[in-house]
Order: structure tokens, then sequence, then C-alpha cells
């Protein structure tokens, strides 16, 4: 059933084409990891604040909102590349552990937003309030940096799976994600 | 022949164990977002937007430190990806590109970039332009690293 629709997203005009490209599949693989650099680490740096580790002389509230909506461009751009990607082979990535386990890290991070905009995210000026960082706060953004690194490292390794008739070729140098 | 052997001696011991490369990649990858991802919000800063109420200077002496600590670990992860198999690196055009369009990117960082970056004086049209060419340059440096396994 999701394999007959995995076969289907890849047999799309665009999917095809992407998959049969020169240039334009590592462009938009590019892109993706671009992304991750520039509005990844916004990510880190917003849980690090709410952490109290970095940019402790800058209120929680101004980097939270500051950086809210760069974040959210980034994540659009990051999403509809990485949707590209495993449309246009998404067949290959059905038996792949490490796409369900990113996949599983990523409805996680779909969660945790559920839970932490409301409690923590929509009100950075009540944390600026509290004499200490509330315990919510920091759960919050330890969760987030786990579940991130984790969607991170699991996406990378996707590129590394090798279906079990190939078993028996080491992987000795950087594998494009065939 | 010196050089030649132990070249293949750390490559063998890099290639020992096949989660040597993908865990220094992962750390590598992390790594970048960290660093690439402060010096962008020192650029958001430039361009006049991002985190609020502050100057480019405040932003700039704020990330600093720990655009460095980032940088130190893609300095010590990247290395040890391109000892698996230096005469690959070496003949691959992207490596090279890369290699280049680094160096540029952390010379412009720690020169014209701090020092535009640290003035409270500097004009918001130089502003502007030092901070699209930093974020320029460090795609470019992504883009390069990626194209390695495309090349």
């Amino acid at each position: 059933m999701i394999l007959e629709l995995f076969q289907w997203l890849q047999s799309l005009d665009f999917m095809t084409f992407i998959r049969e490209s020169g240039l334009e599949y590592p462009i938009v693989m590019s892109t993706h990891l671009a992304c991750i650099a520039v509005f990844g680490g916004m990510i880190v740096i917003t849980d690090l604040r709410l952490l109290g580790v970095v940019l402790t002389e800058r209120s929680i509230a101004d980097v939270v909102n500051g950086l809210r909506w760069w974040k959210r461009i980034g994540f659009v751009i990051m999403f509809s590349m990485g949707f590209t990607l495993f449309g246009s082979k998404a067949a290959e990535y059905y038996p792949n552990p490490y796409f369900w386990v990113k996949m599983s890290c990523l409805t996680l991070v779909l969660i945790h937003a559920l839970i932490f905009r409301p409690l923590v995210y929509n009100h950075p000026e009540e944390l600026d309030a509290s004499p200490v960082i509330p315990t919510r706060a920091k759960v919050a953004a330890a969760l987030s940096l786990f579940l991130w690194t984790a969607v991170l490292c699991n996406g990378r390794l996707i590129g590394y799976y090798e279906p079990p008739q190939q078993k028996g070729h080491v992987v000795t140098q950087a594998a494009g994600p065939q | 022949m010196f050089l030649l052997l132990l070249q293949n001696a750390i490559a063998d011991a890099l290639n020992s164990s096949e989660w040597v490369f993908p865990i220094a990649e992962c750390f590598h990858i992390a790594a970048f977002a960290w660093s690439i991802g402060l010096i962008a919000i020192v650029d958001l800063r430039l361009f006049g937007v991002g985190i609020g109420h502050s100057t480019p200077p405040q932003i700039l002496k704020a990330t600093a430190p720990w655009t460095l600590i980032g940088l130190a670990v893609v300095l010590l992860s990247g290395p040890i990806l391109f000892l698996s198999d230096p005469r690959m690196y070496l003949h691959n055009p992207s490596f090279v590109f890369k290699m280049y369009a680094l160096a540029l990117a952390i010379i412009f960082n720690y020169t014209i970039h701090r020092k535009v970056a640290s003035s409270d004086s500097s004009s918001q049209g130089v502003r502007v332009l030092v901070g699209a060419v930093s974020l320029a340059l460090w795609v470019s440096v992504v883009f390069g690293g990626l194209f390695i396994a495309f090349a």
C-alpha cells in the first residue's frame, strides 16, 4: 500500500525528471543542505538561548521572535527540497531504515511543536519575566536539540544504506545517495 | 614515499570501520550548521533584520566565540573525511572549488566581515553588501562540499 504510493510518487513526471537529471538533483540536495546550515543553525541557537547558554545578554523574546520567520522560511525551502529528493527516489527509500527513523523523528518534531508552541515558543516574554528560565523551556529546548540532531544524522545515513542483495560491498568513501 | 605510506596508513585506519566516515560526516554537518547559522544571524543583523533591539557589533560579540568553536569542529572533522581517500579528493574539482571557497569565506569572515560587523558607524549599504557576500560564500562552500559526491 505505502510502497505502491511511493512508486506512484516516483513515477510522476517531475519526480522522474529530477531522478534522471544531471545537475538538478545535486542542486536540490545542496539547497537542502545549505538550508540546514543557514536555518538549522538558527534552531540550535534558539534552543541554546532557552537553555541559557548563548546570547544571554539578549532577551529570549528578541531571539525567539527575531528568528521565528527566518526559521519558518528556511523550513519551507528545506522541506520542499527534501520532499523532492525523497519523491524522486521514493521506492528506493521505502526499505531504508534510516529514512523511517528520520520520518519518525520529524513526526516527533511536529508533536513537540504542538505541545511546546503554546507552552514556550509563543510566549517568550513570560520566560524573560521569570527570574530563572522555566524548566518547561529548558525541556523544550533539550528535546528540540535531540530530535533535530537525530533528524540530521539519520538523514545523512540514508545515503549509506545498501539493500540486502548488495551486501558485501564495503563503503569506503563519500557515497552519493544512490 | 614516506608521506605516501603514512597517508595510506591513515586512510586504512579510517577505513577500518565503516562507521568512522559517516560519524565524522554527521559531526561535520552539525558543526557547519551551527557555525554558518551563527554567521547568518550576524548577516541578518547586517541586513537590519533578525534578532531585534541589537546592533551588529552586539550580535557579533555574542556569537563570535561560539562560531569559532563550531568552525574548529568543522576543521577537525573535515580532514578526517579528506584523509580517508586524499587522492580522490585532490583530483575532485568540487573539492578543489570547496577549498578555495572555504579559504575565501574564512578570510572574508575574519577581515572585512568582522570589521564591518563590529563597527557601529558602517553605512547600511556596506552592511547589506558584506552580509550578502558572507552568505553567498558560505553557501558556495556547502554546495562545493555536496558536489564532491557528484563530480
